[in-house]
């Protein structure tokens, strides 16, 4: 019984809503109502509820586009009247609301550099020694993995594909080191999709493990490029922690130092909330006869006379292949599962919250 | 609206932190106030991974504190803990080190005696180095401002092993008997007077499959103060142990924990307790009674655990390691007080446990810890009772720091009046049986304590 009473007065609410709805959008009126107004998913009848719920919508819209013009018409105005254009508002995005952490590195840090300085990648960034690279597999590894190390190893210089056979990885890397190999990079397959890369730095470390997603192969990628054999251009973006810092060193540390710019080839691995994204593309700066309205022509003429309006674009060709990389840990020393230190793992009691990043 | 979950940490009691890295340096952290957070006041050294520290050892003393590091090139440095300033620097066995295949022999044990072997107040150091290789030495070094015509003993140096790695030492409270272990060795007990090696273990049978774990012990440490015979001992294999070398040569408890190798083993004042830190940033205590879990120490703790310690008498656990922070908990509620980064990978801490807050302020205690002690005053005698129960909460710790505040002070006292009165105060403690065990808070202690206090205000 009581039930039936509530959804008879819920009805009755509704319609008001619509009528005030119907009456207009706007209004201090129309503001006061919508407070009182029952949310559409409170209404049982489904008819009503989409009905009201479409209206809603619209109402919404509406609203929407009524402020985006009435920003341009003061854009506009401020444009007129010359006077400074109002503030584009910043979207607050839990990029730009990060929690603040001391491990953040700062500019102007001594023990930064001298801990740079001392730390495993210095020999390969000061170019003392040529980074060497061996590349190999986890132990069952078919079709999609074999695609993507020849990806790999059309990316990276002086990589070697060595295959895993039955080796243990402890002998793997003591063949390595006895090799002058300056990196490992353990490519692990899970149902013929690679899922995970272990990168580890010889002779002593560190061992850093990254879940690997998205991984898309250059043949899947529209209108990609071939890469020349020319040394890349390293771009490494965001690694701002001390923790950050050390794996962009690591990574740096897989790339030789003296890119040749001829090539126009980019590497880049973008850190953004504790993922990296790596992306590999072909550049080129074109210098492009602007486009003159012609009405614009006829207002500055005279300038278009003396300059030829050009301009310099960069286009970019992605060369695949494309994948994004997320920390697990980074182990002290070599790949050692029993005895080994890490310095850093991903813990569920560190997930408080979302505004958190480690890199 | 930005949802932050920050950790409310409720901040220190009074305390006085140094660490040491994988760099050289040497960070002093102090806590003052009631409950402040620790700060880095000084660092000491030029950052140099050469030198990096790879053991410390500290002479937790009321005059004449002492800290000892071990550096990676080899040399033995003895630093005043309170200034910084390097009071002597030794550098051992150099006769071995000198062709190339012992330069990898790193020092992983260094202990400095507190009170046995130490003549003449102090102005000679000695400490027991142990390397990975296995050479134990036990030597003598003057300090700075030592007398010319001092003598030092000869340094008696022994092999621990022939193979397999050392990686943990530990010397017992009254300091006659050190014990190693490491990778491929067992842990092995050495009586120090006269150098000899008095107790083995023996490695656990293979389990049912006959699977054989090899040894590898990564930590150790004596249990209680008084009994050098209980040893606790971490394995890689994740292991626990207690050892009693008057019960038998495998071990009487053998607890699991976790899947990480254990990396640091600590022991309580109360004689039981122990606190052991993983290689992957785990931090738990053990009661070795029972060997039960007690509980977890849970605070974003990501790096390996290098190094524990206790706060002599506030119930307050300091742990650093390769995550760079170092994190000071409650021992008894287990829960995080304060974390401080300190940018280096640490490899070990020491508490100064009788730093006082107020000491910058002069010698005198400060205004409102005097009111304190006048409102205290009245339950005193309660509270002595209640301690000597072993029971602690809160009040009775704030009861304590202000006693040890006195305690200093009136040492600090007497100090510039006549440092002969103080060293005669001191050496009947030296030459006591149990010279640092005055710092325990068991009641036969407690009694002590006051008895020498009123010998000393008879003085």
């Amino acid at each position: 019984m009581g039930t039936g009473k509530r959804k008879k007065s819920d009805g009755r609410e509704v319609e008001a809503a619509s009528a005030a709805a119907e009456r207009g959008g706007g209004g201090g009126e129309g503001v006061k109502e919508k407070k009182r107004r029952t949310l559409p998913s409170m209404i049982k009848n489904k008819e009503k509820r989409s009905a009201v719920h479409a209206e809603l919508k619209r109402e919404k819209r509406i609203e929407k586009r009524k402020k985006a013009k009435a920003q341009e018409a003061a854009l506009q105005r401020a444009i007129e009247l010359g006077e400074e254009p109002p503030l584009k508002k910043v979207p607050r995005t839990i990029e730009n609301t990060r929690e603040p952490d001391e491990t953040v590195c700062k500019p102007d840090d001594e023990e930064l550099f001298a801990g740079n300085d001392a730390d495993e990648f210095c020999e390969v960034l000061k170019q003392d020694v040529s980074p060497k690279i061996l590349i190999t597999t986890c132990r069952f590894n078919s079709t999609r993995g074999p695609a993507f190390i020849e990806e790999l190893l059309s990316v990276i210089p002086n990589a070697h594909y060595y295959k895993r056979g039955t080796y243990e990885l402890k002998k793997i890397i003591e063949y390595a080191k006895n090799k002058d190999f300056t990196s490992i990079i353990v490519v692990h397959t899970n149902r013929r999709e690679p899922d995970a890369l272990l990168i580890i730095n010889l002779p002593d470390g560190p061992t850093a493990h990254f879940k690997l997603s998205n991984v898309v192969l250059r043949k899947d990628i529209k209108n990609h490029g071939r890469p020349t054999s020319h040394m890349p251009e390293l771009v490494l973006n965001n690694f701002t922690t001390r923790l950050g810092h050390r794996i962009g060193r690591m990574v740096q540390s897989l790339f030789p130092h003296d890119p040749n710019f001829r090539g126009r080839r980019v590497v880049t691995f973008h850190n953004q909330r504790d993922f990296i994204f790596f992306r590999h593309h072909r550049y080129i700066f074109e210098t492009k006869e602007k486009k003159v309205d012609p009405k614009d022509k006829a207002a500055k003429g005279a300038k278009e006379k003396n300059a030829s309006q050009q301009k310099v674009i960069a286009r970019l060709q992605e060369c695949g292949p494309r994948f994004t990389m997320k920390l697990i840990s980074l182990q002290h020393g070599t790949f050692d599962t029993k005895g080994g230190e890490f310095e850093w793992v991903h813990k569920p009691e560190m997930d408080t919250s979302r505004r958190r990043f480690f890199l | 609206m930005p949802r932050t979950s920050t950790l409310e940490c409720p901040g220190c009691p009074p305390l006085r932190v140094l660490t040491t890295d994988v760099l050289g340096l040497v960070k002093v952290l102090e806590a003052r106030g009631k409950v402040g957070t620790p700060k880095v006041v000084e660092t000491w050294g030029p950052p140099d991974a050469s030198r990096g520290v790879l053991a410390a050892s500290y002479a937790d003393r009321n005059i004449d504190p002492l800290l000892a590091i071990a550096r990676k090139d080899g040399l033995v440095e003895f630093l005043n803990p309170l200034n910084g300033d390097a009071l002597a620097a030794t550098k051992v066995d150099e006769s071995d080190s000198l062709n190339g295949a012992l330069k990898d022999d790193h020092i992983v044990g260094l202990h400095l005696f507190r009170t046995k072997k130490i003549e003449l107040s102090s102005r000679l150091a000695a400490f027991l180095t142990c390397t990975e290789k296995g050479k134990a030495c036990l030597s003598y070094v003057a300090l700075r401002d030592a007398p010319a015509d001092l003598h030092t003993d000869s340094p008696s140096s022994w092999n621990i092993c022939t193979s397999g790695k050392v990686t943990c030492s530990s010397v017992d409270n009254t300091e006659n008997y050190a014990l190693f272990g490491g990778k491929g060795i067992e842990v092995n007990l050495w009586d120090l007077t006269n150098c000899s090696k008095i107790w083995t273990a023996k490695s656990p049978p293979a389990n049912s499959l006959g699977i054989f774990t090899p040894t590898w012990f990564t930590a150790a440490t004596f249990l209680s103060k008084e009994d050098h015979r209980k040893i606790v001992a971490g394995t890689a294999s994740h292991q626990v142990r207690l050892y009693d070398i008057s019960a038998q040569r495998r071990p009487v408890i053998s607890v699991s924990f976790r899947e990480s190798p254990i990396k640091a083993v600590t022991e309580d004042l109360d004689g039981y307790t122990i606190y052991i830190g993983t290689g992957s940033g785990d931090l738990a205590s053990f009661d070795m009674r029972t060997g039960k879990l007690l509980g977890c120490y849970v605070g974003k703790c990501c790096g390996s655990i290098r190094s524990i310690a206790r706060h002599q008498e506030l119930p307050v656990i300091a742990s650093c390691g390769l995550d760079s922070y170092v994190r000071f908990w409650d021992a008894k509620t287990r829960q995080l007080l304060s974390a401080v980064f300190l940018k280096q990978h640490l490899t070990n801490v020491v508490i100064d446990s009788h730093f006082s807050g107020e000491e910058s302020e002069g010698n005198h205690v400060s205004q409102p810890s005097d009111l304190e002690l006048v409102s205290q005053t009245e339950v005193q005698d309660d509270e002595e009772l209640q301690i000597s129960k072993g029971s602690k909460t809160s009040k009775k710790q704030e009861k304590s720091k202000t006693k040890a505040n006195k305690n200093r002070n009136k040492v600090q006292d007497d100090d510039p009046t006549s440092v002969l009165v103080s060293l005669s105060n001191v050496e009947p403690e030296a030459s006591g049986e149990l010279p640092a065990s005055k710092r325990r808070k068991s009641s036969e202690e407690e009694s002590r304590r006051l008895k020498k206090k009123k010998s000393k205000k008879s003085l």
